[in-house]
Formats: structure tokens, C-alpha cells, sequence
């Protein structure tokens, strides 16, 4: 109790009369804790959206039936009937559609046999008992109908017992609407954008006759390990039994590492607002140790000081993340929406329906910004504890000139940089880059304990240059920086952290972007491609119909055509796509960002359907190298292929395997074609007319039965989506700067109020106003420099970290490593006249009191 | 800047005042005060704390700027004089010398002592020639790489009366030059203000508690409440 009084008394008051610089301080705190919880939140939606997607979906499965790469037949429906183990099963398909009369998105067609389903999944129509259940009928004896959720019926402008026309990629329909869903289990899957169908109407839609995407099952209570294994065995070779969470599973992992990164990246403004409490609460030890001492000598012990500053970190902890609750509420709605869209990109679908205030998530966030701010606090409050009574007695004569720890500073510096290089080596810990993020946090602190040894240097070596060519105001502000100790290095880490994430992010993110460009004009190069309808968005699982097929084969444009067949696999439990294409005249046309393997002899014996091609996610993730042998089971074939190279590939960070068209449909089966690219021979006049002339003449012949897309457009757009997934982190890094740049009015701020005293001096010795400001300015462009120079530094090595050791661990890939000298020129200088700007507040405050009075005895 | 001629005094103010705001109401510094100091005169100025002796101290060397009344120093019209000027004044008219020192840490003795010249624009080499001469005199020239935190007070105090000579100035101002000091250097410091007084012929005013310079005084100044009581008194 008497504690939070003297906290009162002591730290409270002094605060508030203060308050500008408490204000600043909790202002970056704050920024730092809205990015990081609305960063967290936004993600957790997703994720949450997607687990909840996925645990309705599976409902009360036990194990999955599937065929890889392919269509179960229906015919297996009598051995599961048959087997004493199973106790319930039910069949399912599944595919997107859209609306054919009013352009919109697609969603989720579900098919269901609503009588064998109702044990697996939860879901109901509205209305009262009688119209539930005749609506229920509706859906089994009337073939095209369905029953959409609410919001989708909304979304559509349409009302139970109206009709709508839909289009699949084999079919265009008409359906009525036999009823609305309950807003419950399966009605809030994919956000609640979902229509039930009868599986028999769904697949004479889809064509799909006698074929099934899966099916449910569930065990008897008194199944043993060993019937469900014979089961299996019973079943034919190509399926597989899987678990129900595998999707769920390998989804969330995904969302996960996405996360993980976002954090790390969000924590970074914390981070740097940390920087913040540090100054301030030393600034308070340093400005307050008479006072300090006096308490001493009036019977506090050092533990009570040292509560009383940690408290005071603490409370600018819980204040900046009282401010950070309405910033969070305005961020977290843009990011929602951005974060959502990148991880349907990169990852997994999600459609999050709003946000999910999770009790656990507020915690974090409250937690980790206490903890942070309690760790900025730890070292004054440390320092608050060693004030001797006796110096209540003392008169400060000398003040404070170095700290004597420079050396020993630096080479702690030096090893917490060198530790970074072993633990960059390390695997990740279950996928996530711990030792990466770990050797980074070294880096950081290894940069900011280098500081004082550095100004210490710059103020050295500076100093009679300075006194020569730049006046005397240059001299002082560089002896004063030499001098000046830890306090304000640790001050010049907060810009070096800002600085390195600025240089790091801009050089990775124009590597990535760099790779990513050549990879889409080499391997996703083509004139006109040609997919079936909604083909992307139903991940090219159907075909495109042989009619259409030989008609395409015939096309006389003086084009040569590839035609490719993609199949969704997993291997083990990752996710992975399978590619056959039309290996030779797609290497005539286009190409593959080789990573490793001779690219010649790859060539030729990829074209002669000697072995596949993987990409560098792929084998980072499976571990298979050149040499090794891939094996496969796809629609039925089983596949055994040894590797013959690695490439670069990022349209999914689930990695692709490619193999020959040609020798796919030797060796195993008849592909069919999921897609087709043109390239037209001709390449010297121009081929944009020419790409319009053969889309206008597929058009005409097969109406709107093919997607189309040229390839410059399907370019620009990779680039666009990649553009978009990186404005959230462009966002996070200028959060980051601005914190910084209130770290550097801090700073300064705290210089001139700890050497008023000696300001005043130099006016009464004749310095003029204007000299004393230029040097403060000088002071603020030396640490300015100093701590842009080495956040370069710490950036460079920082980006070689991002790009050869968290890309690949998080996501598996990495990228061609080149620096953007364009944009680092560019934005550098702006970053040094951010900072200097924020010197002008501190630069104003001199001499706010009068020098006289300042020069006057307590 | 004006310099003063020999009969006039080169100290001269006149119902000088100072107030200082202070919440709703104000705080009187000095009140009324009327002073003449001669050319070559040692003042010592005596008072309780809180008498206003600072306060007419800052005033008389440009720090502060008075209220209301006239206040000229060799020849200079501080009442009027803003800006640059007071920093041209405080440069090359006067010399300060304080109870804490107040010495620059992070310069060493030479660097400290130079750096009103510096601040001045004058020439480097000149100066280092001049701060070692003050140096060498003050007994302080095998310190001149040291820095304040090396120094013993009296050595601290004798680098701040070299500081206070480097621009060569007409007056000398000491505010509690001895209060931080043992007797041996409070002493040594009077002794050598004295000197500057009798053998260079420096005006010196000395603001102080102590009695140690009653002895070397031309002339006793008693201020109470802002406002001198005794502005003859005879030491």
C-alpha cells in the first residue's frame, strides 16, 4: 500500500508534470502495440475462420476415402456398406459455381445424400417443423434443387422457392431455391457462402457420373485398429484412407508460419518502442538520482526503487496499450481484409465473416507489451537501485564524462553478431525459423551494444575534421557524442533497428519480386491461356471435354500450344501440385528458374521422360534431392520417378512437380487436359492483336465454355497480387519508422534536458543560440548518420538472413539475392530527413528555462 | 563593443530591477538598485542566500535581461541589448568563474579553456598559445589533456578562472567562487582573483558567503531582499 503512494508521489507526479515526454513515449508505444494486436487479431480471424471452415466440413468423419489425384468411383460404396467396422458413411462432392445471369463471386457447391449425411454434419432448414421437413424432401425427390445459407441468398438477391441459372465448368443450370439453411455447422462454412445439393443432381451438373470427391466415415465403437486396416486392404489400391484433420491440419500450420512471420515483423515497432521507455525511464534515473538518493537515506531500500522505476516502464506498457485499443480498431480493419486475401493467395482459401475478439489474443498482445516495456525498464531500474545515500550530500561537480564500458560493450556486440552465424544454420523447430528469429534479435542487440563503441569512433576521428571545416558547434556536438556512453547508443538502436528492417524488407522484397518476375516470363510465359470454366478457382480438376480438345488441336493461328494437366497431391502430409505438361515445346518457348542440376542435361532428360522436375519448396520440404526418387499414386497409376533438378516456383508455397506430357501418357494414362498456353511462332511483329483474334475465334466456336486469360495479363496480375501481399508489410515497416522517429525526438530531447546545465554554460562562455542549436542539430545528424550507416550494415546482413534462412524455413523457398540500390538511394536520404526533422522539438526546447537560472545552485 | 574611458564607471545601473513571474503572482530578484564600480575595483558582494546577489550577477553578465531600470557595463546598455549583442558582450566584456565550475565533461582542460575564444571565431593556433600561458600561470599546464573528472576541485576552479580570462574581458564576475572548495583552494582562488585585480588590472566583482575575501576588497557591497543596504562600506 505504501508503495503505490511513494509511486504515486514519486513517479506519478513527476510524470505528469512531464507529460510531453511521457506522451511521446507512450504515443510509439502505443503504435507499437496497435501493429502488433491488430496484426495478431487479423490473422486469428483468418485462422479461426479457416479451423471452423474445416471442423464443420468434416463433422463427425473418423477417416477420409479418397483417390489421390483424382474421383473415388461410386462403386466402392458397397464395400463400406459391407465391412462389419463401419458404422456410418457418407459420400461428398464438392465444387465452386457462380451465378450465370449476374456477374458475382463464385461459392461452395456442396453434394450431399441428405439422408446418409445427417450423422456426419450439422445442419438444418429454416422454418417450422412441417416446411423444414417438406423442404428436406424437396431436396431428395426434386432433382435441381438447393438450399443456400442467408447471407448468400443475400448476397444473390434471391428467396426460398425462387430460381436461379448456375454455371459449373461443364454446365450451366437451372436450380430452385428449395429452402434456407439455419445459421449453424455446415451453413458457416467458407464464411457461410455455401448451397446443399443432392449428390445425384450434383453430379449429373458436373458430369460427374458415379463418381464421388470422398467419403466420410465413421467406425463402430468396438473397431479395432486392425479392422480398419483390413478395410483398407479390401479397398481397391489406389485410395487412400486419411485423416479428416489432414486438410485441416496442414491449413493451419500454413496460417500459422504466416502468422509467426507477421508477428515478428508487427513486434518490430514494438520493438523499436522500447527504445522509447529506455530513454525516458533513464533519463528519469539519471535527471532524479539526488532525489533517488535522498529516499535512500530516508530508509527505501534499493528493491523499492528498483519497483519504483520498473513499475514506471510497466505503466507506460499498460498506458501505450490502453492508446494502442481504438488505433488497433481503425488498423485491424484495413489489414483484415489484406491478410485474408494474401493467405487465400499463398495458402488456403478463407472468407473471414469479422473479426474474432479472442480473449487469448488480448492477452498476448497485453502480455508482450507489458513485457516489452518491462524490459526497457530493467536496466535503469537496475541502475536506480545502485544510488549510494550518500550522494543526497553530494554537489554534483564534474558530471558524468564516459562510460568506461565501450570496449566491453563492443566485444559483446561482436558476439552476439557472430553467435547469429551458427544458429542461422539450424533447421527450424517444427517449421518455424526459431534460431533464425534468434540469431535476428542478436543482430539487433549486437548492433545496438556496437553503438557507443562507434559513436565513440565517429566522434574520435571526426572531431578535429569537424573543428577544421565545420565550426566549432560540429566539434562539440562530435567530442559530445564520443563521450557520451551507452545511454544514447542504445538510444541510436532504435534507428538502427528501423533502418536494417527498412534496408532488409526493401532488398528481400525486390529479390522476391526480382525472382518472382523472372520466373513469371520464364515459367508462366505463353500467349493466350486457355482453362475450363472457373478452372483457377475449382484448382483444374476437371477437363477440358475431348470435343473441345481436338477442336483446339486443330486451330490453325501459327501457334504452337502446350497442354497441361494439374493434379492437387499431398505428400505425406503435404500439400503439392503435379504437373504434366508438354515438357518440349514448352522449353522451345519458355523455361524454369533453374536452382540446382546442370540445366542442359535437365533439359534433355526431362523432354525424353527420364525423371521429374521439382521446385525448390518441394524438395525443401519433402528433403528429396537430385538423384532421389519421387513416387506417387495419381488416378490410379503409380508413379516412380527419380528427380532430375530443382527450380524456383511460387505460385503455391506447397511446391509442383513437373513431368513430361508426352511420357506421362506412355508410362501411366491419358492425362486429359485441365489447361492449354499458346505461344504464336511469329514473335517478331507484334502479338497482342493476334491473342485477341484467337480468344474471339474460341468464343465463337465454344461460347463461354473455356476461361481465358492472355499471358500478359495472367503476368501483370502475379506481379499485382504479389505488389498487394507486400503493401501489409510496406505498412508494418513505415510503422516502424515512425516510431523510430519518435525514439529520435526522444533522444535528443533527453539530451537537452540532461545537459541544460552545460548549454547554459556554453551560453554564459559566449555561445550564441544559434551556435548551440547548430550543435544540437549537429548531434542529431551524427546519430542520425551513425545509426543510418550501421542499420545499413545490420540491414544488409538482416536481409541475407530474411532471404536464405526465414523464407526458406518458413515457406521453403528462397530468391536470387539483389539489392534495389535504386530505392535504398531513394528512400535513405528521406529516412535522414524523417529524423533530423524530429530533432526540431528538442532543438526548440533549448533553453525553454532561462540559462541563468539553469546556472544557479540548488 | 564600446569600451570604458577611465573616469567613468564600468559598472553602472540605475533602479535596476528584476521580477520573475511565479504562478499568479512574481518573485522580486532585485529591487530598486543603484551602483556605480570603478574601473580596477575588486567588489565583494555579500548577502544571505535568496539576498539577490545572483540575480544581479546574471544581470551584470548578460545572462538575464532586467525588468525595469538602466544598466550599462563598460559601456554597454544591457537594458536594450538583445540578441547577438549580448552574446558579442558576454564573449569579450566579461568573465564567469561559478561555484560548481561548470566545466565542459566531455573537453578536456585545454579544450575548456580555449573554447570561449573558439566560440568567438579567433584563431586556433593564437588561442592554444593563450590557454597554455593561462594554463602554465594557473600551475595547470601538465593537466591541460585531462578531462573535469580528473581534476581536484581547486584544479576545476583554476580551469574555469582560465576559461574566464581566455577572451581577455574588462570584469571578472564570481558567483560563490569558493563555496564547492576546502579552505587551501578557496583561498588559492581569492588569492588568485586578487591578483588579477592588483597585477592586471581586471575589475572584479566576487559574490560570495565566505569571508576570505574581505581582505583583497576595494569595496564592500551588503545586499538584503534584493536591495542594497551598505553600496559604500569600506572593507
Amino acid at each position: 500500500m505504501f508503495f503505490l503512494r511513494l509511486f504515486r508521489w514519486f513517479s506519478l507526479r513527476n510524470l505528469r508534470t512531464h507529460w510531453g515526454r511521457a506522451l511521446v513515449v507512450l504515443l510509439g508505444i502505443a503504435l507499437g502495440a496497435a501493429v502488433f494486436t491488430s496484426v495478431r487479431l487479423a490473422v486469428h480471424a483468418s485462422l479461426s475462420s479457416f479451423v471452423r471452415s474445416m471442423d464443420f466440413f468434416a463433422g463427425t468423419a473418423q477417416k477420409v476415402l479418397v483417390r489421390p489425384g483424382g474421383y473415388l468411383p461410386e462403386g466402392v460404396l458397397p464395400v463400406l456398406l459391407g465391412h462389419p467396422a463401419v458404422k456410418d458413411f457418407s459420400p461428398l462432392l464438392t465444387t465452386y459455381v457462380r451465378r450465370s445471369d449476374v456477374p458475382g463471386d463464385s461459392f461452395l457447391m456442396i453434394g450431399i445424400d441428405p439422408l446418409l449425411d445427417q450423422a456426419f454434419r450439422k445442419w438444418r432448414i429454416s422454418g417450422d417443423r412441417d416446411q423444414a421437413t417438406e423442404r428436406w424432401l424437396d431436396l431428395i425427390r426434386e432433382p435441381y434443387t438447393l438450399i443456400l445459407t442467408e447471407p448468400l441468398a443475400r448476397e444473390l438477391q434471391i428467396a426460398s422457392g425462387a430460381r436461379l441459372k448456375l454455371d459449373h465448368t461443364r454446365n450451366s443450370a437451372e436450380f430452385r431455391v428449395a429452402g434456407i439453411l439455419m445459421p449453424e455447422g455446415l451453413a458457416l462454412v467458407e464464411g457461410g457462402r455455401v448451397a446443399l445439393t443432392d449428390i445425384a443432381t450434383f453430379q449429373e451438373f458436373t458430369g460427374l457420373y458415379g463418381l464421388l470427391d470422398r467419403i466420410d466415415l465413421t467406425f463402430k465403437p468396438k473397431a479395432t485398429p486392425q479392422d480398419i486396416e483390413d478395410l483398407a486392404r479390401k479397398l481397391p489400391a489406389e485410395l487412400e484412407l486419411r485423416s479428416p484433420s489432414a486438410a485441416r491440419d496442414s491449413g493451419t500450420a500454413m496460417i500459422r508460419a504466416y502468422q509467426l512471420n507477421l508477428s515478428v515483423l508487427s513486434f518490430a515497432s514494438l520493438f523499436v518502442g522500447m527504445f522509447l521507455v529506455y530513454s525516458l525511464v533513464a533519463l528519469n534515473v539519471a535527471a532524479r538520482r539526488r532525489e533517488l538518493a535522498v529516499l535512500r537515506s530516508l530508509g527505501a531500500s534499493p528493491r523499492t526503487l528498483f519497483m519504483l522505476f520498473l513499475c514506471e516502464g510497466m505503466l507506460f506498457g499498460a498506458g501505450g496499450w490502453m492508446l494502442a485499443i481504438p488505433l488497433s480498431s481503425l488498423l485491424v480493419k484495413y489489414l483484415l481484409h489484406g491478410v485474408s486475401q494474401t493467405i487465400s493467395t499463398l495458402f488456403v482459401r478463407v472468407q473471414v465473416e469479422g473479426l474474432v475478439l479472442s480473449p487469448l489474443e488480448i492477452a498476448i498482445s497485453l502480455g508482450v507489451t507489458l513485457l516489452t516495456a518491462a524490459g526497457a525498464a530493467l536496466q535503469p531500474a537496475r541502475e536506480a537501485m545502485g544510488v549510494p545515500p550518500k550522494e543526497a550530500m553530494e554537489i554534483s561537480q564534474a558530471g558524468v564524462r564516459r562510460g568506461h564500458s565501450v570496449r566491453r560493450l563492443a566485444l559483446w556486440a561482436l558476439g552476439c553478431i557472430l553467435a547469429g552465424i551458427p544458429l542461422s544454420l539450424l533447421p527450424g523447430v517444427a517449421g518455424v525459423p526459431l534460431p533464425g528469429y534468434l540469431a535476428i534479435l542478436l543482430l539487433f542487440i549486437g548492433f545496438a551494444l556496437l553503438s557507443p563503441w562507434m559513436l565513440e569512433r565517429l566522434g574520435q576521428r571526426l572531431a578535429p575534421l569537424l573543428r577544421r571545416y565545420a565550426g566549432i558547434p560540429a566539434y562539440l556536438a562530435g567530442r559530445y557524442l564520443r563521450d557520451c556512453g551507452a545511454r544514447t547508443a542504445i538510444s541510436v538502436g532504435a534507428l538502427i533497428t528501423a533502418v536494417a528492417l527498412f534496408t532488409a524488407l526493401v532488398v528481400m522484397i525486390h529479390s522476391f519480386r526480382h525472382t518472382v518476375e523472372l520466373w513469371v516470363r520464364q515459367t508462366v510465359s505463353g500467349d493466350l491461356f486457355v482453362t475450363t470454366k472457373m478452372g483457377q478457382v475449382n484448382r483444374f480438376r476437371f477437363a477440358i471435354p475431348e470435343t473441345i480438345v481436338a477442336g483446339l488441336k486443330q486451330m490453325d493461328v501459327g501457334a504452337d500450344y502446350v497442354q497441361s494437366r494439374r493434379y492437387q497431391m499431398n505428400y505425406g502430409d503435404f500439400p503439392y501440385e503435379f504437373e504434366a505438361m508438354g515438357m518440349e515445346t514448352f522449353l522451345s518457348h519458355g523455361g524454369f528458374v533453374w536452382l540446382k542440376g546442370d540445366p542442359q542435361e535437365t533439359r534433355l532428360r526431362l523432354t525424353q521422360g527420364e525423371g521429374v522436375l521439382i521446385s525448390e519448396v518441394f524438395a525443401t520440404r519433402t528433403g528429396l534431392g537430385i538423384g532421389d526418387v519421387f513416387r506417387t499414386q495419381i488416378e490410379g497409376s503409380s508413379i516412380e520417378l527419380p528427380v532430375v533438378g530443382i527450380i524456383r516456383d511460387y505460385r503455391t508455397d506447397g511446391g509442383v512437380v513437373f513431368y513430361s506430357w508426352k511420357h506421362f501418357k506412355e508410362r501411366f494414362h491419358d492425362p486429359q487436359w485441365s489447361g492449354v498456353r499458346f505461344f504464336f511462332k511469329d514473335r517478331a511483329s507484334e502479338v497482342g492483336g493476334r491473342v485477341s483474334a484467337l480468344r474471339n475465334a474460341i468464343i465463337q466456336r465454344w461460347g463461354d465454355a473455356l476461361d481465358m486469360v492472355s499471358g500478359k495479363d495472367l503476368r501483370e496480375s502475379v506481379l499485382r497480387i504479389f505488389d498487394e501481399t507486400f503493401a501489409i508489410t510496406t505498412v508494418l515497416l513505415l510503422i516502424a519508422l515512425a516510431v523510430a522517429a519518435l525514439g529520435i525526438t526522444t533522444t535528443l530531447t533527453v539530451m537537452v534536458l540532461e545537459r541544460s546545465r552545460q548549454l547554459s554554460t556554453l551560453y554564459a562562455v559566449g555561445g550564441s543560440f544559434r551556435q548551440i542549436r547548430a550543435m544540437i542539430f549537429w548531434e542529431a545528424s551524427f546519430l542520425v548518420a551513425a545509426g543510418e550507416v550501421a542499420g545499413l550494415a545490420c540491414g544488409f546482413i538482416l536481409s541475407y538472413l530474411l532471404v536464405y534462412v526465414i523464407n526458406r524455413q518458413s515457406f521453403g523457398w528462397t530468391f536470387l539475392y539483389v539489392v534495389d540500390w535504386g530505392a535504398l538511394a531513394f528512400s535513405l536520404p528521406l529516412i535522414i530527413l524523417t529524423a533530423l526533422a524530429a530533432a526540431v522539438p528538442a532543438v526548440r526546447m533549448v533553453f525553454r528555462a532561462p540559462p541563468a537560472a539553469l546556472l544557479r545552485e540548488r | 563593443m564600446p569600451s570604458t574611458p577611465l573616469n567613468e564607471p564600468i559598472i553602472h545601473a540605475a533602479n535596476l530591477t528584476r521580477v520573475y513571474p511565479l504562478g499568479d503572482g512574481s518573485v522580486v530578484g532585485i529591487n530598486q538598485v543603484n551602483l556605480n564600480v570603478a574601473p580596477g575595483e575588486l567588489v565583494v558582494l555579500k548577502g544571505n542566500s535568496g539576498s539577490g546577489k545572483s540575480t544581479l550577477l546574471s544581470l551584470l553578465a548578460g545572462l538575464d535581461r532586467p525588468t525595469s531600470g538602466d544598466l550599462s557595463v563598460a559601456g554597454n546598455n544591457l537594458s536594450n541589448s538583445h540578441g547577438m549583442d549580448l552574446t558579442r558582450f558576454r564573449r569579450e566584456v566579461v568573465g564567469m568563474v561559478f561555484q560548481s565550475f561548470n566545466l565542459l565533461p566531455t573537453l578536456n582542460v585545454l579544450e575548456n579553456v580555449s573554447l570561449p575564444a573558439l566560440l568567438a571565431d579567433k584563431d586556433a593556433e593564437e588561442t592554444r598559445r593563450k590557454a597554455l600561458e593561462l594554463l602554465d600561470w594557473l600551475g595547470l599546464k601538465n593537466r591541460r589533456d585531462h578531462h573535469p573528472d580528473q581534476l581536484s576541485g581547486g584544479e576545476m576552479q583554476r580551469t574555469a578562472i582560465a576559461r574566464a580570462l581566455i577572451n581577455d574581458p574588462a570584469l571578472i564576475l564570481a558567483d560563490e567562487p569558493t563555496g564547492n572548495l576546502d579552505s587551501r583552494n578557496g583561498m588559492t582562488v581569492i588569492d588568485l582573483l586578487g591578483q588579477l585585480n592588483r597585477t592586471f588590472k581586471r575589475t572584479v566583482v566576487i559574490a560570495t558567503h565566505s569571508d576570505l575575501a574581505d581582505a583583497l576588497a576595494t569595496r564592500h557591497i551588503r545586499i538584503r531582499d534584493g536591495a542594497i543596504t551598505d553600496p559604500s562600506c569600506d572593507g
